[in-house]
Parts: C-alpha cells; sequence; structure tokens
C-alpha cells in the first residue's frame, strides 16, 4: 500500500450519554489509501457512523491517533479541524443535513464560500447542472423531494473537490431507484476526480462496489480486511 | 363530554411541566406586575390623601374667594355652620432683604394667616417652637429653598411690601401644602394683622381668602356644599372639602396613574407577542401529537379545548405571579416610595387596581394566543410526519377572528372604563396598534429585503448566512422586529416629545418669551411703571393691561358649566381685561371691535379658539362674576390670542366702561436684554415695593422640572415594556437555539471556524437590532411628531441624541439576547447534534 491517506492507530471513543460513560469505539487501527474505496458495514450500533466521524474529526478520539493527509487530527482543535475539512474532505450524510435557511445553489457554495473562493456560485450552479438540478437552483430544502436534497447535498460535498469523501449511509432515507442514482453518482464524483471514497452502508449491494469493506461489531473492526470482490 | 376528556388530555399534557413556557409566564407577569403595581401606588396615594384630605385642606371645609375678603353674610352663614373659622389670605410677593447697601429680591407666596391657623394639622418649625411664637411681633417663617437663596437665617430681617419682618425659623412642614399644589414661589407664613401696613393687600391686588372651616362631627358635607352653592353660587364662592382636600393633586395623580396604566399596556402588548411566540413554538411542537391525536379519533373540538385549557391555565398561573408581585412590591418598597413622595400614601393590597390589571392580562393573553390555538384546527391527521404546521392558512378561521376582535373592542372598552379617558386611551390604543401594524410591515420588508441582499452579499458567508437567516419563514424576524420595537417605540416617542418640550421650553420659550411678568401694579402707579421702562433702551417692549378677574356664570342665559361642559374656560376663575381702543396687534378674526369712547351696553371681545371650542357666536350673551358683581355682555368680536410665547394672553375683554369702574390692579410684560433685567427690576420694586414680579425664566425652569418628572414616569414605564420586549427576545433567541445548533454543525462540518459561525449570529442579531431600532425610530418620531405639533403645538425637530441612543439600544439589546443563545451552538460537537438528527 502506497501512503495511506487516512491511519487509525489504536482508538478508542468513549461518550458521556444519560446513562452514563459509553464506550463505542475500542482499539481501531485502519489504514486507507488514497483513491479507495471503503464501505464501513455493521450492524446497527456497531459503531460504523462514529468511526467515521472519527475519520472526518468530528468527533474526537478518547484516546489513540487519527492521521488524515499526514496531519494529526487529535492534535487540532475544533477550528483547525474545520479548516481542514473546509480544504481536504466532503461528507454526505444520510439525513442530508442542508441549511433550511438557504437555497439548494447556496448550500453548495457554502464551503466554497468559505474557502474564499471567487467563483463560488459559479462553480456551484455547475455542480449542480451536473448532478441533474440546474432547475432547481434556487428551490428550498423544503421545496425539494429527498433524492433530490440528496444530490445537493453530494454536490455541496463534492464541489470544493475533497481528497477525502465520507457519506455515511447515504441511500438510507431514499427509495431504491434513487439511492442507485446516489451511489452512481459518488461512484462517478470518485472516477472523475480520484477522491478516496469512505462509506458506511448497510446494502450489501452497495458495499460490493467497494474496494475494500471493514465489518464492526460491538465497537470493533470483526473482519479487518475484506476485499469487497472476495 | 368532549370538555372532559379535553381536561384529561391537558392535565396529561401539562405533566410535561413549564418547559418552554418561562417567557411566556414571565411575559404576562411582568405586563401585569407592571399595571398592579401601578395601580397599587395610585391607589395607596389616593387612600393617603382621603386619609389627610382635612390636613391637606387646612379644615373640615374651606369657602375661598378671590381679590376680596368675605361679606358678612358670607362669614355668617361661614360662623354659624362651624365651630371655629380661620381666615388665611395667600398672594404672590416679594421678599426683600437689605444688607450692606445690596438689596436683594425673592418671590414668595405668601399665606397670612390669623391666630386659629392651622385649624387642623401642625406646623413644623426648624427651630423647633410653636407657630403662635414664631408669628409673634412681626415675626415670619419660610421655606428653606428661598431663606438659603436670600441667604436668610432665623434673627435676620426682611421686608414685605412696607412691612419689616423677622425671620424667626424655617418652615419644615405645613398642612395645607398639597392643596396649592404647583406654585412659583416658595412658602412665607406671617399674621394677617401684621400686613396692614405692608401696603400689599389692597382692593385691586391679586389676592384669595381662604375661611377653613373646622365643622362639627357628623357634618354631612354634601348638603353643606349644596347649601352654600345655593347661597353663594355667584358671588364667587368656592367650595372645597376633606373629600377632595387635595382635589389637585388627586386629579393630577389620577390622570398621571391613568396614563401610566395605558404605557403599561404596550408592556403587556409587547408581553402579548411573547406570550404568542411560546404558544406557537409550544403548538408547533405538538404538531405530531396532535395528528396522533386526530388519527386515534379526537374531533377538531377536542384539540383546540385541550390547548386551549393549558394554555388557560398558564395564563392565569402568569397572571397570578403578575397580581402577587405588583401588589407585593409597591407594599415592600413603601417606606422608600414613601419618602419619595410629597404627599401621604397608605400602602396596602387594593382590589380594585388588582382586578383591573388581571381583567387586562386575561384579555391580552386571549387576543394574543387565541390565533396560534385556533390553528391547531389545520393540522391533518394524514400529514403527520409533514411539515404541516407552517404549511396551513394564514389566517385562522372567521369565528376565531371575529372572537379576536371582539376580545380587543373588549380590551379597548376596558381601557376606557378603567382609566376614565376616551380621548387618550383611544390615542393610546391607536398608537399600540398603530406601531404593532407598522412593526410587522416592516419585519416584512426586512425579512424581504435580506432575501434580496442574499446575493450581493455572495462571497461574505457570515453575512450572506445572516441574510438567508433572517429572510426565513417562521424565522426570529417578526418577534423581534415587534417585540423590540415596541418597546423602543415608546421610549422613542417619549424621548422625542419630552425633548421638543424641553426644547421649546428652555431655548425657543426664552427668546420669545418676556423677561418679567409684574403683578399687583396700582392705577396710580401704572403711569410712573411705564415712563421707566419707556426711556430705558435695553427695554424692547412693554405690554400692560388691566386685570381681574371674573368667573363666566352664564351663556345665552344657561348656566355656563351646561353650556360648554368640561371647558377650563368655565372652570373657575379667570383674568379678563378691559380696553377701549383696539390694542396694537391683536388681530380680529370675527365681528368687530367697539368703537373709541363706546360707553354703552358691556360687549365682550372673545378668543376665537376657545370660542369655537365652546360652540359661540357672535351675538352670544355671557354673564360674568367680577368681584361678586354679575355684568351681562354680548359678543360682539373674536381675536386671535397666543398662548404660545407666554405673552399677555386675555380670553376674555370687555370694553372700558363695563369694567373700569371695579377695583383692579394693572399687570405688565417687559421685554429686556438679558444683562439689564437685575436693574429693572431693583428700580421699579425700590419705586413700587408692593408689586411682585415673576422672573419667566425661573417660572419656565420649574415647568421644565415638572415635565422632567413626568417624562421620567413615563420613561419608567416605557421601561417595563422594554424589559418585557427584551425578555421576548431571550425567548425568541432560546427557541431558535437547536436551529442554530444544527446550523453551526453543519457549518463546522463544511469548514467553517468559530469566528466565522459566531460573527454570523452576532450580524444577525445586529441586523435584526438596527431593523427595529431604525423602525421603532422611524414610528417614535411620527409619534413625537404628532402629540408635539397637534398636541403641545409645540414646533418639532428631531433629537438626535435620543435617536442614536434608540438605535444603538435597539442593536445592543438584540445583540445581548442573540449572543447569550450562541455558546450552546458553538461549542455544540456536530457529530453529536447531526446524528441526533438522523
Amino acid at each position: 500500500m502506497t501512503d495511506p491517506v487516512l491511519s487509525i492507530a489504536n482508538a478508542h471513543l468513549s461518550l458521556d450519554g444519560n446513562a452514563g460513560r459509553v464506550d463505542i469505539l475500542h482499539d481501531i487501527s485502519l489504514d486507507v489509501a488514497a483513491g479507495e474505496t471503503l464501505g464501513l458495514v455493521g450492524p446497527s450500533g456497531s459503531g460504523k457512523s462514529s468511526l467515521l466521524m472519527l475519520m472526518g474529526g468530528l468527533e474526537q478520539a478518547t484516546s489513540g491517533q487519527v492521521t488524515a493527509l499526514g496531519r494529526d487530527l487529535t492534535a487540532m482543535n475544533e477550528d483547525q479541524l474545520a479548516l481542514f475539512r473546509r480544504d481536504n474532505m466532503g461528507v454526505v450524510f444520510q439525513s442530508f443535513h442542508l441549511i433550511p435557511t438557504m437555497t439548494a445553489l447556496e448550500n453548495v457554495a457554502t464551503p466554497l464560500e468559505l474557502a474564499g473562493a471567487r467563483d463560488a456560485f459559479d462553480r456551484a450552479q455547475a455542480e449542480l447542472t451536473a448532478m441533474g438540478l440546474a432547475d432547481r437552483v434556487d428551490h428550498y430544502p423544503s421545496q425539494m423531494s429527498g433524492g433530490e436534497q440528496q444530490r445537493v447535498a453530494l454536490a455541496r460535498a463534492s464541489a470544493p473537490r475533497p481528497r477525502i469523501l465520507l457519506a455515511d449511509e447515504p441511500t438510507g432515507n431514499l427509495d431504491e431507484t434513487n439511492g442507485r442514482a446516489i451511489i452512481d453518482l459518488l461512484f462517478d464524483l470518485r472516477d472523475r476526480h480520484g477522491a478516496t471514497l469512505i462509506m458506511v452502508t448497510h446494502s450489501g449491494e452497495l458495499a460490493k462496489r467497494c474496494d475494500r469493506i471493514v465489518r464492526l461489531r460491538d465497537g470493533r473492526i470483526d473482519v479487518p480486511m475484506a476485499k469487497a470482490a472476495e | 363530554m368532549s370538555l372532559a376528556v379535553a381536561s384529561r388530555f391537558a392535565a396529561r399534557e401539562l405533566r410535561g411541566g413549564l418547559r418552554g413556557f418561562r417567557v411566556f409566564l414571565a411575559c404576562l407577569a411582568l405586563g401585569v406586575a407592571a399595571i398592579a403595581a401601578v395601580g397599587t401606588v395610585r391607589a395607596g396615594i389616593e387612600a393617603g390623601l382621603k386619609r389627610d384630605g382635612a390636613a391637606l385642606l387646612g379644615g373640615d371645609a374651606e369657602a375661598e374667594f378671590t381679590y376680596r375678603f368675605a361679606r358678612q353674610a358670607e362669614l355668617d352663614w361661614l360662623l354659624s355652620v362651624a365651630d371655629q373659622v380661620s381666615e388665611t389670605v395667600d398672594f404672590r410677593s416679594m421678599v426683600v432683604v437689605d444688607r450692606d447697601g445690596e438689596t436683594e429680591r425673592g418671590l414668595t407666596q405668601i399665606r397670612a394667616v390669623d391666630d386659629l391657623y392651622p385649624l387642623i394639622g401642625a406646623v413644623r418649625l426648624d427651630p423647633a417652637m410653636p407657630l403662635p411664637d414664631a408669628l409673634a411681633d412681626f415675626g415670619g417663617v419660610m421655606e428653606r429653598v428661598l431663606a438659603d437663596r436670600l441667604a436668610l437665617a432665623p434673627g435676620d430681617t426682611f421686608r414685605l411690601g412696607e412691612q419689616e419682618f423677622t425671620l424667626r425659623a424655617i418652615l419644615d412642614r405645613y398642612p395645607d401644602n398639597a392643596a396649592g399644589g404647583f406654585g412659583l414661589g416658595p412658602r412665607t407664613i406671617v399674621l394677617t394683622d401684621d400686613l396692614a401696613q405692608s401696603g400689599l393687600i389692597a382692593e385691586g391686588t391679586l389676592f384669595s381668602t381662604q375661611y377653613r372651616l373646622d365643622l362639627p362631627d357628623g357634618t354631612d358635607l354634601q348638603a353643606l356644599e349644596q347649601s352654600a352653592e345655593a347661597q353663594f353660587r355667584n358671588s364667587g364662592l368656592r367650595w372645597r372639602d376633606s373629600r377632595r382636600g387635595a382635589g389637585g393633586v388627586e386629579e393630577f395623580v389620577d390622570r398621571i396613574g391613568a396614563f401610566l396604566i395605558l404605557v403599561g399596556l404596550s408592556g403587556l402588548a409587547v408581553g402579548g407577542v411573547g406570550v404568542s411566540a411560546a404558544v406557537r413554538a409550544y403548538l408547533a411542537g405538538k404538531t405530531s401529537v396532535i395528528a396522533t391525536l386526530k388519527t386515534v379519533g379526537a374531533t377538531r373540538r377536542i384539540i383546540f379545548q385541550t390547548y386551549f385549557i393549558q394554555i388557560g391555565v398558564l395564563t392565569l398561573a402568569g397572571i397570578s405571579a403578575g397580581l402577587v408581585l405588583g401588589a407585593g412590591l409597591p407594599v415592600v418598597f413603601a417606606p422608600l416610595i414613601e419618602a419619595r413622595l410629597p404627599i401621604p400614601a397608605i400602602f396596602a393590597i387594593y382590589p380594585a387596581p388588582l382586578f383591573e390589571a388581571a381583567v387586562y392580562g386575561l384579555l391580552a393573553a386571549l387576543v394574543f394566543t387565541l390565533w396560534p390555538l385556533a390553528k391547531t384546527e389545520d393540522i391533518r391527521a394524514a400529514t403527520l410526519f409533514r411539515d404541516a404546521f407552517t404549511a396551513s392558512a394564514v389566517l385562522p378561521g372567521p369565528r376565531y377572528l371575529m372572537t379576536i376582535v371582539a376580545l380587543l373592542a373588549a380590551l379597548t372598552g376596558a381601557a376606557i372604563w378603567f382609566s376614565g379617558t376616551v380621548f387618550l386611551t383611544l390615542w393610546t390604543a391607536g398608537g399600540i396598534a398603530g406601531a404593532l401594524g407598522i412593526l410587522v410591515l416592516a419585519a416584512l420588508m426586512i425579512r424581504w429585503v435580506t432575501r434580496r441582499l442574499r446575493r450581493p452579499a455572495r462571497g461574505r458567508p457570515a453575512l450572506r448566512l445572516a441574510f438567508g437567516s433572517i429572510g426565513t419563514r417562521g424565522g426570529e424576524a417578526t418577534s423581534v422586529v415587534l417585540s423590540l420595537g415596541l418597546g423602543l417605540t415608546v421610549l422613542a416617542a417619549v424621548g422625542q416629545i419630552d425633548g421638543n418640550l424641553r426644547k421649546a421650553f428652555a431655548n425657543d420659550l426664552p427668546e420669545v418669551a418676556p423677561s418679567y411678568f409684574f403683578v399687583d401694579i396700582q392705577p396710580d402707579q401704572i403711569a410712573g411703571f411705564q415712563e421707566r421702562l419707556d426711556t430705558d433702551n435695553a427695554v424692547s417692549r412693554v405690554e400692560t393691561a388691566p386685570m381681574l378677574r371674573g368667573l363666566i356664570t352664564q351663556i345665552n342665559g344657561q348656566p355656563a358649566e351646561e353650556f360648554a361642559a368640561g371647558h377650563w374656560v368655565v372652570h373657575g376663575d379667570r383674568g379678563i381685561t378691559y380696553a377701549d381702543a383696539q390694542p396694537s396687534g391683536t388681530e380680529v378674526t370675527a365681528g368687530e371691535w367697539w368703537p373709541e369712547g363706546y360707553d354703552g351696553p358691556p360687549q365682550i371681545s372673545f378668543a376665537a379658539e376657545e370660542a369655537a371650542e365652546i360652540g359661540l357666536q357672535l351675538g352670544d350673551t355671557m354673564t360674568v362674576n367680577v368681584l361678586g358683581r354679575d355684568i351681562t355682555a354680548e359678543i360682539t368680536s373674536f381675536r386671535n390670542v397666543s398662548w404660545e410665547d407666554a405673552g399677555i394672553g386675555f380670553v376674555l375683554a370687555m370694553n372700558q366702561g363695563a369694567l373700569a369702574g371695579a377695583p383692579h390692579s394693572w399687570i405688565a410684560t417687559v421685554y429686556a436684554e438679558q444683562e439689564a433685567e437685575a436693574v429693572i427690576l431693583r428700580d421699579l420694586a425700590t419705586a413700587y415695593p408692593n408689586i411682585t414680579a415673576i422672573r419667566i425664566r425661573d417660572a419656565i425652569e420649574q415647568v421644565i422640572e415638572l415635565v422632567g418628572g413626568i417624562s421620567a414616569a413615563t420613561r419608567y414605564g416605557a421601561l417595563i415594556t422594554l424589559v418585557t420586549g427584551f425578555l421576548v427576545l431571550v425567548g425568541a433567541a432560546a427557541a431558535g437555539e437547536r436551529a442554530r445548533t444544527f446550523e453551526s454543525a453543519v457549518l463546522k462540518t463544511l469548514g467553517a471556524p468559530r469566528r466565522q459561525i459566531i460573527t454570523s449570529f452576532a450580524l444577525r442579531a445586529a441586523i435584526l437590532g438596527l431593523g427595529a431600532g431604525i423602525v421603532a425610530l422611524g414610528a417614535g418620531i411620527l409619534g413625537g411628531w404628532a402629540v408635539s405639533v397637534f398636541i403641545m403645538e409645540t414646533d418639532y425637530a428631531v433629537i438626535w441624541t435620543n435617536a442614536f441612543l434608540i438605535i444603538g439600544g435597539g442593536v445592543l439589546a438584540s445583540l445581548l439576547a442573540g449572543l447569550a443563545f450562541a455558546w450552546r451552538p458553538l461549542s455544540a460537537k456536530p457529530a453529536q447534534v447531526l446524528r441526533a438528527r438522523e
């Protein structure tokens, strides 16, 4: 394997809940290569999404180390992490998480604006057109279907051309047709821009399209490295 | 049946506690508390005035005469009904102090008394001594402010007219203080007998006499008043008794109280915005519960009743808390309030003001909650998992709209009933409604503008985010602009009116007003008086006029109080004048001035504006009682009288022949350069010791002080509105916290550092505050202009310091409330927030 684009070493994640401290992830170690497509699978509550959040710096490991593009995410503060994501990562959620007070175009332009891109809106427009949403740019999230919202979310994640694309069950809230379309778009993005794609999914069919699958159970990696094709 | 089910549902829902209703309760409680507290203080003062009515009057009852002492028949009647009768004489004069060849003068209000004074109550002197001892052998006492001004100490001598007196003590407190009301000079008390040689009390000089009566226990005051009225109605006798011992003060307190309660109503209106927002937010969170209830068979009526009962219970809780607060605070702070009040007050719990506050609270709560409650009916079972609440119709059903209109009418009706003033209430209600209307439009406008500003703001994400958030439907814009805006509007209007009034009194009036009013100039002194001034280059203008006092008793043979009910012109005696030729500067608007040397039947020239208000026509007859003599005259002309420049203005002027024979004095206004004022006063007062000079600047300062007191009270009232508005802001910010937390999480995920996020939050708060401030200022300037121009009849100019304070205050309040709820959104971890919404 070439230098990993993302590397996790002995990561542990505990969170404080109403019922006390809960251990979410135990001793996770994992490397992801540049351009690789990794599928995170496992039963509900196994820690897939938490692991994805850890990779994106959206959650800080209680112990261990998370390195992305050679930078130690565990040593960064919240703002440094935000800036790192802005420059290097795109995230897609199951529930889209579009900002309801913004139009589709504005949602997509936001990360570009945050990065100071002068052509933020032109690029956002182009991205939405590429997603087949040219006629929906001025629509608010509440005026769009779930499939459309997820395409906007995808456009928002991909517009800054991130080197790492994280997707948390991107088809979980969609019907089969829309789900398939979203997956096609995701893989197309990976192919066209050479991003590393890490994806949480329940879908076996989707997992099969990944280069590699990591299965989690009770917060631990169950099958450390399994080739999707195997 | 449905009510019982709804009650059970409501009880179950209420088990959830008061979460989400803190602002609801606080808004309602604060609004009700403010009104209850003002009402309680007013009731306390009224009770105090009633208890001390006799002491405030200086007797159980009083008969007052202007310009004269009681005639024998009047005195006989007074002595026949009372155990004791005490006579006092009240007039304005100058205290003169000669010291080291210099002469100093101070205006004073003299109370000349007899041995019986005070009939009721006690005088307190410093050093302590009995009043008779202090007044014996040409002794006198005066209030500290006057003694200090003239550098007098007990033992020093001073002159009143031609008579010398010795100051024996400082007058700390005297019983008949409040009855005089607002006076221009501090009080000096001497014995009437000692004034015999002073030359001050002569026929035609301006004085009044009071006969205080010590009545037998159980005297029917009402019957006695009627008897006095019947016998002496047209002789100028004015009756007062301990039922309203401090009539003027009582009326003033009553008016100010009514006005402050109306200001308090604006606080309740702002609170209503918060109440409405709280109910709306609560019901929005209940959409799925309501849809589920409908799915299992609940009718629209049951749904409405369920939430109506819940909100009703909370409303009663809020009102109760407000009543406890409003009734309790004045009682708790009674010692503090009493120490600052110049009049007596009994602080206790009075049911009437509490009832009034409760009625206002209940009606306001109904008005503001019925709208969102009515919209629960629009939620359909089929829309269980959709955003049905925001998608429903804008207006509630017609029957609810009609109920809301009826409730508004009831609220206005109640305000008219309780305040007793239709005019003021309708103006206030109209003002509040107008301001609310303007603010709603402004909120819509701000949303529209910010939506359009998003495009130019591209590339500045914090600003664009702020615009996007403000422009969105269902955001905070409406409640922030309404709540903050209404409070600021009231403050802005008060500031603009107060500032313009002060400006008119302090800057504009002295420029056009005379330097001095001189009164009590005897007819044989007027020529010399005029001569001294005519030869003075520093004097630009002198106006003189004979002055008498007269009571308009009849108009066209009908009692004047009936013909012109409530008009000030027929209320008590007025200054009247006479002239032969039409004075220069007098502008006759209708009819004709009598010919020079006219000596026929009496004629009247009446002030045109007041004539129009009363409905007088040329040819009408008017009977005026002057010094006990009835003169009936025909109105032959109307003329313009200017009250704005503090010059001589008489509502009623007669031809010379009608009045010249009656004893009278002259008054004069002197317009002189400020530097020459002291010399003019010295010369005239030395030549004519009996005349009294009133320095206009001093009088204006007193008026400014009074205006200042009233506007301070109004500001406190407006402050309650602002505090309530701030509570609503806090409520709106708290309600928006969840949305901001989500937004912050998404922005962090997309790469926004916290600085950028907080900048966006601060920008949206500042923009809304700025918007509310600007609109409030606009509405306040409009209100201030209308009141200044149409009611106060003064010129209007925007008071910019006040304007900037209002705008700055709006931005600051909005920022404080907005940023107080920024911590959680900023500190929340994006993963947890976003996953919680999966």
